[in-house]
């Protein structure tokens, strides 16, 4: 079911800066949908306005045909008569009921309230979805984190929810587990096709998990669309930074062609050419943003030669296994550059570094 | 939930005020002509007695601070950081020396060392031939060593649990640069436990001026008051009617003292939050071997108990098998029997044994809701006024028993005389006592609560539970061990309570611990000796069910 969200906005009472602020955001039915940021941006406090676990200062959500909240009309749909799925970031799982327990819980609260015989075979079924029926009879804290992990997914969809909500749910996994639980989580809701809306602040769940991605920052959603743009068109110097490693160079306009034309910026390592929209004019302050591994390095001193090329010499070698990571000093600024790990590169070394110009990417602060 | 949390309050509140309100009353309250001075105040400030009062009360907390430290932090520390064998058992033995009545290791020490009837100075005079008693326990000095020993096992238990939750790796850090083990002891390990050492000294000090057992039992008779028996003379005088503008009067400024204590007692709390609470990190501790040092500290230990609680209790017994108190000898072992035991009337003993059980139930009961809606309004219910919640819970333990017993007893006499008759029924005691265990009551399922995750509430809601759901479903399960355990302390200490009932009480609603008292007004020794006997026995059952409470509960777990 269609998630709609209209100008929300929520201040805590202990703290001055609002947590929220004129979020709108319209999640398709059957989408999944992640809210991307740092900590205290505001993606945690949507979700739970979303649950009905905060109460909004304003604005409207609507689930499907029904609103939910709404500052102007003073609706208010209390948690437990929502209908919602969710997983906590602690899994929540509660310590004193056996694995089924936990999961026929959200039945006993469905109207119709099922039989006793139907209640279990559904949570049989939510835990076969999950691969935990050979574990039904357990106390659920005998289990591992990424069995509980399964147990809160299995519980947050048993009763069938109109959408499902994800609080960070992987973030308390190792690693390893973490990436499996990835694929398997985007598999299951994919194949049930509920609407999702889900929380990270890990860049790498939100661009192999969702169908759209919206970056938030200090309560405000600064960017919206599909993995691919959210990493390659970020419109931002934050999102160009906080998804991915970037360069960002502060520069501004010298000249420029008409909108979509090339433009000279002077920046702190040289003059570079790129593409600008008509928005810009001469004169005006950019950053661009230039993705490591998009920079291709040559050995070899002497003057630059080519489109946006620019010598410098080698400051620091990582090794990083799959990749070399090296960053490169150009005038007094630091590049960082990806390489292939076989590629022949000393401390020291005086290098030539190529910025593609359709890769290097103007935006305002 | 909301509206039991504030009737509680409303309890608070109203004791509180009562008292405030007659210290500046004229004349007697209910009458209709009652004027309003501040006159009670200028007589109490004035008048001599009253600074001498508070100078023996000063002397009291001195000397049983120094007796109570000197005994529990030496115990601790060989608990807690030594190969002290039996760990367990000293545990054991703290807490049921907590949970002994005051006023009957009090009776026990006048056996021995009061100037007339004390047994070791009959027998000291009688094998040097002295004129006068060497001892005498009926002095500020001697009340203060009593209640020192009998206020070591609160001291021993916090000091452990500082001790306890003290990152050993600072000792380790003194150990490594070089410092032996008493140097480490004393650089590091007692001064990163100073602000719990203070706070646990004013925490003791608070105890202790509001105690009411030791100093009644040893010292009223004398005529040697501190405060809170001060309070108690004032109440009922020896002759006259009471004056109760002036005892309000000085009910409120034992308020005014104890709030202050508590108020340092918070303030030095707050300065040292890693030390104030159990952090639950399982800390390992360096365990220093005693060596041959072990027999001595086995031997201090035992001392302890034998002396403080052991020996007090046989004399009780001693005691109550006599027809008059005398030292052992063939004639007194002839006259061993149980007179004092039958000469209790059974009709009273069986009456008082049904209002203890009623005080017994209903009071953890009562206290236990009340406090569970008051945790549960503050830490959960997104309410404007939960901070005013919070501190009505806290005060209750600022008050000292006896102010909230006059404040009770002026309460049902004065105020709801008309409206509710209360007063000589034991619903009277039921809710004055409920209302002075509110903090230590809430103290309990605040820390449970804190301890439960909120989101495994908000995965309940989430599935569809409202707020009673949410409750039986989750909380209260998860809260049942600090639950039952709580409600079987506070019944255990609703048991042993003296200072309430004793300005509350009349003939109906008489609980245990009174008869005890009423024998010891009336200096029938002996059969105060076998009722508080019986009183003991009969808590041995009790004991040994919070025992398995506590155990399940976790907050048992000396290493």
């Amino acid at each position: 079911m269609t998630i709609r969200i209209r100008d929300l906005a929520m201040t805590y009472p202990a703290a001055g800066a609002p947590a929220v602020r004129d979020v709108s955001l319209t999640i398709p039915d059957g989408a999944f949908y992640t809210l991307l940021g740092p900590s205290g941006c505001g993606k945690t406090t949507t979700l739970r306005c979303v649950a009905g676990l905060e109460r909004p200062d304003a604005g409207e959500i609507a689930i499907g045909d029904e609103t939910v909240f709404s500052s102007s009309d003073g609706v208010w749909v209390a948690p437990h008569d929502r209908n919602i799925g969710m997983v906590f970031q602690s899994y929540a799982i509660w310590p004193h009921m056996s694995v089924l327990e936990n999961v026929a819980f959200p039945l006993r609260y469905r109207r119709p309230r099922p039989s006793r015989a139907e209640t279990r075979e559904r949570a049989m079924a939510a835990l076969v979805l999950v691969r935990l029926d050979g574990f039904a009879d357990r106390p659920a804290p005998n289990l591992s984190g990424g069995q509980q992990q399964r147990l809160a997914l299995a519980r947050a969809l048993v009763a069938e929810p109109r959408v499902l909500l994800l609080d960070e749910p992987l973030s308390n996994l190792d690693a390893k587990l973490r990436e499996e639980m990835r694929l398997e989580l985007r598999e299951m809701v994919r194949r049930l096709r509920v609407t999702t809306l889900f929380v990270t602040h890990e860049q790498i769940e939100a661009l192999t998990m969702s169908d759209i991605v919206a970056v938030m920052k200090d309560g405000v959603i600064v960017q919206e669309g599909v993995p691919a743009d959210i990493y390659g068109r970020p419109t931002q110097a934050f999102v160009a930074d906080f998804i991915g490693k970037t360069n960002l160079l502060p520069g501004r306009v010298m000249a420029r062609a008409g909108d979509g034309g090339l433009a000279s910026i002077a920046t702190p390592v040289g003059l570079l050419q790129c593409r600008l929209d008509g928005a810009f004019g001469v004169g005006d302050a950019v950053t661009l943003a230039v993705r490591p591994e998009h920079i291709a390095l040559s050995a070899g001193a002497g003057e630059a030669g080519g489109p946006n090329a620019v010598a410098g010499e080698v400051a620091a070698v990582i090794y990083l296994g799959n990749l070399i990571e090296c960053t490169v000093t150009v005038g007094t600024h630091l590049l960082r550059v990806q390489l292939h790990p076989s590629t022949p590169v000393a401390r020291g070394a005086r290098v030539q570094l190529a910025l593609p110009i359709e890769h290097c990417l103007a935006m305002r602060h | 939930m909301l509206a039991i949390a504030a009737v509680a309050c409303l309890c608070v509140v109203v004791l509180i005020a009562t008292i405030l309100w007659l210290s500046f009353t004229d004349g007697t309250p209910g009458d209709p002509q009652l004027g309003y001075t501040v006159a009670h105040y200028v007589d109490v400030l004035t008048d001599h007695f009253t600074w001498r009062v508070l100078g023996n009360t000063l002397v009291f907390l001195a000397v049983t601070l120094v007796v109570a430290f000197a005994l529990a932090l030496p115990i601790a520390w060989l608990v807690e950081r030594t190969d002290f064998p039996g760990k367990p058992l000293v545990f054991t033995l703290m807490t049921v020396a907590l949970l002994i009545p005051g006023f009957a290791v009090a009776l026990g020490w006048l056996f021995l060392l009061h100037p007339r009837i004390g047994l070791v100075n009959q027998a000291v005079m009688a094998v040097f031939g002295l004129e006068r008693a060497p001892f005498d326990i009926s002095t500020i000095f001697g009340m203060g060593v009593v209640e020192g020993l009998s206020l070591t096992p609160i001291t021993f238990i916090m000091i452990a649990v500082a001790l306890r939750s003290m990152d050993p790796a600072l000792e380790e850090a003194a150990a490594m640069s070089g410092a032996r083990p008493l140097q480490a002891v004393l650089r590091v390990t007692l001064r990163v436990l100073s602000p719990a050492l203070v706070a646990a000294a004013i925490y003791v000090a608070a105890i202790c001026f509001a105690a009411f057992d030791v100093p009644a039992i040893l010292g009223l008779t004398n005529r040697i008051f501190t405060f809170s028996t001060y309070v108690f003379r004032a109440l009922t005088p020896t002759e006259g009617a009471p004056e109760y503008g002036g005892v309000a009067t000085l009910g409120v400024i034992m308020l005014a003292i104890a709030a202050l204590m508590s108020w340092g007692y918070r303030t030095v709390q707050r300065r040292a939050p890693r030390y104030a609470v159990v952090t639950g990190k399982a800390y390992r501790p360096r365990i220093a071997p005693l060596g041959r040092a072990k027999a001595p500290a086995v031997g201090f230990v035992a001392g302890y108990f034998l002396v403080s609680q052991a020996l007090p209790l046989v004399m009780l017994a001693w005691a109550s098998a006599l027809p008059f108190l005398q030292t052992p000898s063939a004639r007194a072992f002839a006259s061993l029997s149980l007179g004092n035991f039958r000469s209790i009337p059974s009709e009273l003993l069986m009456r008082i044994i049904g209002n203890t059980a009623i005080l017994m139930v209903a009071v953890p009961t009562l206290t236990m809701i009340a406090s569970f809606a008051m945790s549960w309004v503050v830490l959960r219910a997104k309410t404007r006024g939960a901070a005013l919640v919070d501190f009505l819970a806290f005060l209750p333990v600022t008050v000292p028993p006896i102010v909230f017993s006059v404040a009770a007893l002026l309460l049902a006499l004065f105020v709801l005389r008309a409206v509710v008759p209360l007063y000589g029924t034991i619903w009277l005691l039921v809710i004055v006592y409920a209302v002075a265990r509110l903090s230590y009551g809430t103290r309990m399922t605040n820390t449970a609560l804190i301890q439960i995750h909120r989101e495994l509430e908000e995965a309940a809601q989430m599935s569809g539970a409202g707020t009673a759901g949410v409750l039986r479903a989750v909380l209260l399960p998860l809260l049942a061990p600090t639950i039952l355990y709580a409600w079987i302390w506070i019944a255990l200490l609703s048991y042993r309570e003296l200072t309430l009932p004793v300005v509350l009480a009349t003939g109906a609603n008489l609980p245990f611990s009174m008869l005890v008292w009423s024998y010891v007004q009336s200096s029938s020794y002996g059969r105060a000796s076998a009722a508080a006997l019986i009183m003991l026995t009969l808590m041995v059952p009790v004991l040994l069910l919070y025992w398995l409470a506590a155990r399940r509960a976790g907050l048992i777990a000396p290493r």
